[in-house]
């Protein structure tokens, strides 16, 4: 874990140590390839399968000193130090100038701040969107003439408009499942990405990842997993969205710090799901179906 | 001379001018009695008559009477007993001579029965009934002469308790005093010698509460009580006229359910179910008998030893609130109802169903239904037994109710192993078996055994087991085998359940049959079940022929192993067939010993296995030999249910044939009726003369209907519509048909008792139907009445459309710099002011997402006209002839235009409220409710949230019509359930209505006003917990006082003007949303 206190610039944030991830299928020749290419990402899949940490490891992954050639034969890639990498979090009321930058009164009059997007375009840096249907439609129209073949981004407020560094990369992830009919991400937005699905790791998968991340023996993670294969089941039958990884490693973590089995399941998994107490209940069912 | 003669002689006189008879019985009186008395006696004796004569004009009649007894009475009787007699005769002739006629005439006969000692008491008892008016001496008068019945049935004890009942009725009726007092040495006469003391007891204290009731008790009493056990008779008795000494209502109707509810309990039970009711009694005497009338429901529920707990419980309530506590032994609690379901050790599958259905279908990934195992069997389809768990592919069926165990835990952990087997089957593909498939864990020997050339198997499975001749031993093997797998599966994937799963195991092979009681072949199956069950150590086994064993055991031990599939299992039947076969079935005629399998190492068995698999090129299926004792099936586990493999696969393929038939396209390997009907002759699973009584053809025609319908398919004996297009049949309404009749459904509500201040339980049936479909002039006409106010209604709401962004200025975060605060910021800092800093402004989206739903009240009282506010007739200017224009005026009027009533301001509020909210885009609902008495709440749907507004909510609103009465909770409940099903941010309930809640038995009687108003209030008060606004809102003038009870602190309104609700309703609305 990197050491607290510190404090950077969002465009100063560099993903240092790899992070652990476990690939499960072809994602990252992909995202490599459309890195090369400088196209536009979306990844797609339920809460916590690991979007996230799939982005942050590939940050990392990139900004490592590149060996190898790109297929045309240029020079290799930009840089030798780590990538820079933004992460936004949407939500509801993002909006545009959040994004961009604004005007904030000094002692003397206004000062323009850029926001991190912009900051992102001119440094070269991934940035990644969480959630992105979660903003406002003004914003997610704002990255349009960054994800064609321009990639600027103008800047309204200032008059001007800025270019995109050579590193940089938009990454947006999106989640089908559960937001509302009404948050569906326009057309004109998402055939501007390719879009990389994600869906929940096989049980022996997840059982290496809760293993790795939270330390518990192989024999218990697979149990989590199993778990997590049962409680998916329940999808859209009372559970909105299945258990993620993260619960799963979470409670994992807990069985590690020597929590019962039982209970670990019971906070990590079958409370945090849900608070329909039938829903909870079948799910006790199999939690104590599994965990002795 | 003798004494008598002398007397006759010397008192003959006395009787003139009395008629010729009395003489006579005077002289054959004292001749009778001269043999018995002394002269002095006698002459005494006869004294005592001749004195009743003179009593009175009509006296000589007992003095009749009184002659004829004395001769009658027994020769024994004392000296005492005459002159007692004589004393007492007097007496009462003195009050009246019939009275004395009677007791005479029946004195000789009753005094065999009490004795001398007791004849005093008799006549008082007579005394005591005789009030001195007619009917009161013609009672006493049956008295007397019901003597030698009476006496010989009741004693003198009784008879008291008796005279103290008839004295009671007759102070009400002399008519039911005296059919009672006919009836009564019949009817004590039926009773023990112990019950009718306590039988009488309650009689009095009967007829002094509810007198009308005795009659009925004296005819169905006896019946009653003797459905009480013997002992406690007497103390069940006393608790009832202990009841009946607190209260007057209905004590007869207690006592008679009570009593009737007794005879279903267990006998021994009835003592300790008294004995609480007595500790309950002196709190409350209805909670007692109520305690006692619903023990059988209760007991249904816990055992007789869990009784108290339950009680104690609601002695608690009981005694801190009565109504509480009475509601509580009613049964009409909800409090009651919990604490009963937490006492009680059984587990209902009702109770229990959705969190299995959720559980197994977390297990399998798939969509699994719960049912109780009665729903299967009903079906017709080849399960028959309702007791037991089983699937059929789609859904598992189980058992109604467990109670095995003594706590509810471990009844739930043995109805989740249940579930769990049968979603293991379904999970571990026990029904997906493919003949060709590879197994994993054995060389396949199915490929190597020749197939019958004619056999057209319908199945899979059915094409596996048509591999052996004997094919109920090869079903049961392979259940075995199965079985074993899919323990064996849990075990290792379920590690949370394998302590209840062994459990269980173990208590099944606690009740399996003696082994070596078993024909050999049965025994060899019996032994296997007992290794499927892992108890290998239960294994009995003649040491002579261990090999064939140990190699079944083996065999069956490898589908344990993790990986093994369905058809492991099915080449471990082959292999445990032919072991089977290698054993005869017949009994074990020596001394031979039977023992438990020596402990094998692994390695000899796994060389007998591939020896086994070896052989296999020239694998002969055996067949029953000669000898053999025919074979019968082992006996059934419990927790695994019923497993029909075949049935399930015949099933699952109907199913895929009805699937594609609906694509329009027919499967390419259909199956023929001819496939069905073989299979089902041939099939070990299905036993049809169990199935279904009749003859074989219509059995398995019907049989065959069954599964087919089950599959969806359409039946193969609709050969007459065959050749209609497919299409037809699909839609199904023939033309010309009747319209439907509303489809009703049933809701059930709880009510709020506030005496009990406790809910009572699914307490009010609500029936929701669409309201019938009338004309839709009403809404056209309403729309063109008032169409300046619509029109202004409708600009009014779209005024209200929410702009999609708001600007909202003077944030201290935002979009971007306000200018105006910007420049007053740099003004105060130039000044040197403290500035604001909330200059920012931003755009706020206001999603409007507001549900109301819309309660018209449709009650009777509704359709109570308008007085109209035309100028009234003037009293005080009494010329006739204004008086008749005035009127022929207001007759025009109202022929013209009739005059409107509240329901038509209702409708027409309504009219206006939708083109309201039609103008807004709100989701919304309308219903209207009414109905009488709590099983029948009618609640109409004019416009579902769902649904769009159209031509049928035009129609709809023409059929709102007054109805019945107003029995708002439940109304308002299904209101609620109705508004939380939509998932908008604000939800409104709206309703409307003329009055005050009533309905029958909507409190204690139709004059209480409280129980319906806090019952409402309880209603409203769920639905802010829900989330909802609710608002009240009435025409009713009077409405202040009830609302503000009802509403503390909600919002409503007193429509006072009830014509301007039309104009009053939008505009609340708009204010309410706003």
């Amino acid at each position: 874990m990197a050491p607290g206190g510190l404090v950077l610039a969002a465009e100063e944030f560099t993903v240092r140590e790899e992070p652990y991830y476990l690939p499960l299928g072809d994602e990252i020749e992909l995202f490599e390839a459309a890195f090369e290419q400088r196209i536009p990402v979306l990844l797609k899949g339920p809460t916590g399968c690991g979007k996230t940490r799939f982005v942050e490891y590939m940050s990392w992954r990139l900004g490592r000193p590149m060996t190898h050639i790109s297929q045309g034969g240029e020079a290799p890639l930009d840089d030798e130090g780590p990538r820079p990498f933004v992460t936004v979090a949407c939500h509801e009321d993002l909006t545009a100038s959040d994004l961009v930058g604004r005007y904030l009164l000094d002692t003397d009059g206004t000062r323009w701040i850029d926001g991190p997007l912009t900051r992102a375009v001119k440094t070269g840096a991934i940035c990644y969107l969480d959630e992105v249907v979660e903003a406002r439609k003004d914003t997610t129209v704002l990255i349009h003439p960054l994800t064609d073949y321009r990639r600027l981004l103008p800047i309204e407020k200032l008059g001007q408009v800025v270019e995109a560094a050579d590193g940089f990369l938009l990454v947006i992830s999106y989640n089908p499942g559960y937001q509302s009919a009404l948050k569906d991400l326009k057309h004109s937005t998402r055939q501007r990405f390719i879009s990389v699905e994600f869906t929940y790791p096989t049980r022996e998968q997840e059982a290496e990842i809760i293993s790795h991340e939270s330390g518990v023996d192989l024999a218990v993670s697979i149990e989590l997993a199993k778990l997590g294969e049962k409680v998916r089941n329940l999808k859209e039958h009372g559970l909105s969205e299945g258990v993620s990884t993260r619960l799963l490693i979470y409670a994992g973590r807990l069985i590690e710090r020597g929590i019962e089995p039982r209970r670990a399941a019971q906070v990590g998994v079958t409370w945090a799901l849900t608070d329909d107490l039938e829903v909870q209940r079948s799910i006790e069912e199999v939690v104590t179906s599994i965990f002795e | 001379m003798s004494v008598a003669g002398g007397l006759i002689a010397r008192n003959r006189s006395r009787f003139d001018g009395f008629p010729e008879p009395l003489l006579e019985s005077y002289e054959g009186s004292l001749r009778a009695l001269e043999p018995r008395l002394t002269p002095t006696q006698l002459e005494a004796w006869s004294q005592g008559g001749l004195d009743l004569m003179a009593i009175s004009l009509r006296s000589w009649e007992s003095a009749a009477e009184y002659f004829k007894a004395g001769p009658q009475l027994a020769e024994s009787t004392p000296w005492d007993t005459y002159e007692q007699l004589a004393r007492e005769a007097s007496d009462l002739t003195e009050q009246s001579a019939p009275l004395a006629v009677s007791f005479l005439r029946s004195a000789p006969a009753t005094l065999t029965h009490i004795g001398p000692n007791h004849l005093a008491q008799w006549a008082d008892f007579g005394r005591r009934l005789y009030k001195g008016n007619w009917k009161s001496s013609s009672l006493a008068a049956q008295f007397y002469d019901s003597g030698p019945d009476l006496f010989g049935t009741i004693r003198v004890s009784h008879a008291g308790r008796l005279v103290l009942f008839l004295d009671e009725l007759a102070r009400h009726s002399y008519e039911l005093a005296a059919a009672c007092l006919t009836s009564a040495p019949e009817v004590l006469g039926r009773l023990e010698g112990g019950d009718r003391m306590p039988f009488l007891t309650f009689g009095v204290e009967l007829a002094q509460t509810s007198w009308a009731d005795s009659r009925l008790y004296f005819d169905r009493g006896v019946p009653l009580i003797q459905r009480v056990h013997g002992p406690v008779r007497e103390r069940y008795l006393t608790l009832a006229a202990q009841v009946a000494r607190d209260h007057s209502r209905s004590v007869f109707q207690y006592f008679e359910d009570a009593a009737h509810a007794l005879g279903e309990v267990e006998p021994d039970d009835h003592g300790p179910v008294i004995e609480l009711a007595e500790q309950l009694a002196p709190h409350s005497a209805y909670a007692a008998m109520d305690f006692i009338s619903n023990a059988p429901e209760v007991l249904e529920k816990v055992r007789i030893d869990e009784l108290a707990a339950w009680q104690n419980h609601g002695l608690g309530i009981l005694a801190s609130s009565k109504e509480g506590g009475e509601a509580y032994f009613r049964l009409q609690s909800s409090r009651g109802e919990e604490i009963l379901d937490t006492l009680s050790a059984r587990v209902e599958l009702s109770k229990v169903g959705d969190v299995l259905r959720l559980y197994a279908k977390a297990l399998t990934g798939t969509n699994i239904s719960i049912h109780a195992s009665a729903v299967l069997t009903e079906k017709g389809i080849g399960w028959v037994d309702e007791e037991r768990a089983s699937t059929e592919g789609t859904t598992i069926y189980l058992p109604e109710v467990m109670e095995r165990y003594r706590n509810k835990e471990e009844n739930f952990a043995s109805v989740k192993v249940f579930t769990t087997h049968q979603a293991a089957h379904l999970e571990f593909d026990s029904f997906s078996f493919g003949f060709d498939r590879p197994s994993t864990l054995f060389d396949d020997l199915r490929p190597t055994i020749p197939e019958s050339a004619d056999s057209n198997p319908a199945t899979e499975i059915e094409r596996f087991f048509d591999l052996f001749p004997d094919r109920t031993l090869a079903s049961d093997l392979h259940e075995i085998a199965e079985d074993a797998r899919i323990d064996a599966a849990i075990k290792r994937n379920y590690a949370g359940i394998r302590r209840a799963l062994t459990r269980m195991q173990r208590e099944e092979l606690g009740r399996r049959p003696e082994v070596s009681e078993l024909p050999l072949r049965q025994a060899f199956v019996e032994n296997l079940v007992r290794v499927s069950l892992d108890g290998v150590d239960a294994v009995r086994w003649p040491a002579a022929q261990q090999d064939a064993m140990s190699n079944g055991v083996a065999v069956l031990q490898r589908l344990g192993e993790e990986g093994a599939t369905v058809e492991d299992a099915a080449e471990a039947t082959l292999r445990l067939y032919q072991l089977a076969m290698s054993v005869k079935n017949e009994r074990e005629e020596g001394d031979e010993e039977w023992d438990s399998l020596p402990d094998m190492d692994q390695e000899s068995l796994q060389l007998d296995m591939s020896d086994l698999g070896g052989e296999g090129a020239s694998m002969e299926m055996g067949e029953p030999q000669e000898g053999d004792v025919e074979y019968e099936s082992p006996q059934d586990i419990d927790f695994r249910g019923d497993f029909k493999p075949e049935l399930v696969q015949l099933l699952m393929k109907l199913r895929d044939d009805a699937e594609l038939g609906d694509a329009g396209q027919i499967s390419p390997d259909q199956l023929t009726e001819e496939q069905l009907k073989e299979l089902l002759e041939k099939s070990a699973e299905i036993d049809l003369d169990t199935l279904l009584e009749g003859d074989l053809q219509n059995t398995t025609g019907m049989f065959l209907s069954n599964l087919l319908k089950e599959a969806g398919t359409p039946t193969l004996d609709s050969d007459a519509q065959s050749d209609q297009p497919l299409s037809d049949l699909s839609t199904g309404a023939e033309e010309g048909e009747e319209p439907l009749a509303p489809i009703v459904t049933t809701y059930y509500y709880d009510e709020w008792d506030f005496r009990a201040q406790d809910y009572k339980p699914r307490w009010c049936a609500v029936k929701e139907a669409a309201l019938e479909e009338g004309e839709d002039d009403f809404y056209e006409d309403t729309l063109k009445e008032y169409a300046a106010l619509v029109a202004q209604t409708r600009k009014q709401f779209e005024l209200m459309k929410p702009e999609l962004f708001r600007k909202i200025k003077k944030l201290s975060d935002g979009e971007d710099v306000e200018l105006d605060p910007a420049i007053e910021w740099m003004i105060d800092i130039r000044t040197g002011v403290s500035p604001s800093d909330k200059i920012y402004w931003r755009r706020n989206k206001v999603d409007r997402d507001v549900a109301i739903a819309f309660l018209l009240d449709m009650s009777a009282s509704t359709d109570e006209e308008i007085a109209r506010r035309d100028q009234q007739y003037d009293d005080s200017d009494d010329d006739p002839r204004k008086y008749l224009s005035w009127w022929v005026t207001k007759r025009r009027q109202e022929l013209a235009a009739p005059p409107k009533r509240i329901i038509d301001l209702e409708k027409e509020a309504t009219v206006l409220l939708i083109t309201a909210l039609e103008t807004i885009g709100d989701d919304y609902g309308i219903y209207g409710f009414s109905g009488y008495g709590r099983d029948n709440v009618e609640f109409y749907v004019l416009k579902d949230f769902d649904e769009q507004f159209g031509e049928t909510t035009k129609k709809r609103i023409d059929k709102v019509t007054p109805i019945r009465s107003t029995r708002m909770g439940p109304a308002i409940r299904h209101a609620i359930h109705k508004l939380s099903e939509t998932d908008a941010k604000v939800r409104i309930l709206v309703l409307l209505s003329d009055g005050r809640p009533q309905d029958h038995g909507y409190g204690r009687d139709r004059t209480e006003k409280e129980y319906a108003i806090h019952d409402t209030k309880q209603a409203l008060n769920e639905a802010k917990r829900e989330g909802i606004t609710p608002f009240a809102l009435t025409v009713d003038r009077a409405g202040h006082d009830y609302l503000k009870t009802m509403c503390e602190d909600m919002g409503y309104e007193v429509v006072g003007d009830i014509e301007s609700l039309p104009r009053r309703l939008p505009a609340l609305y708009r204010s309410l949303t706003e």
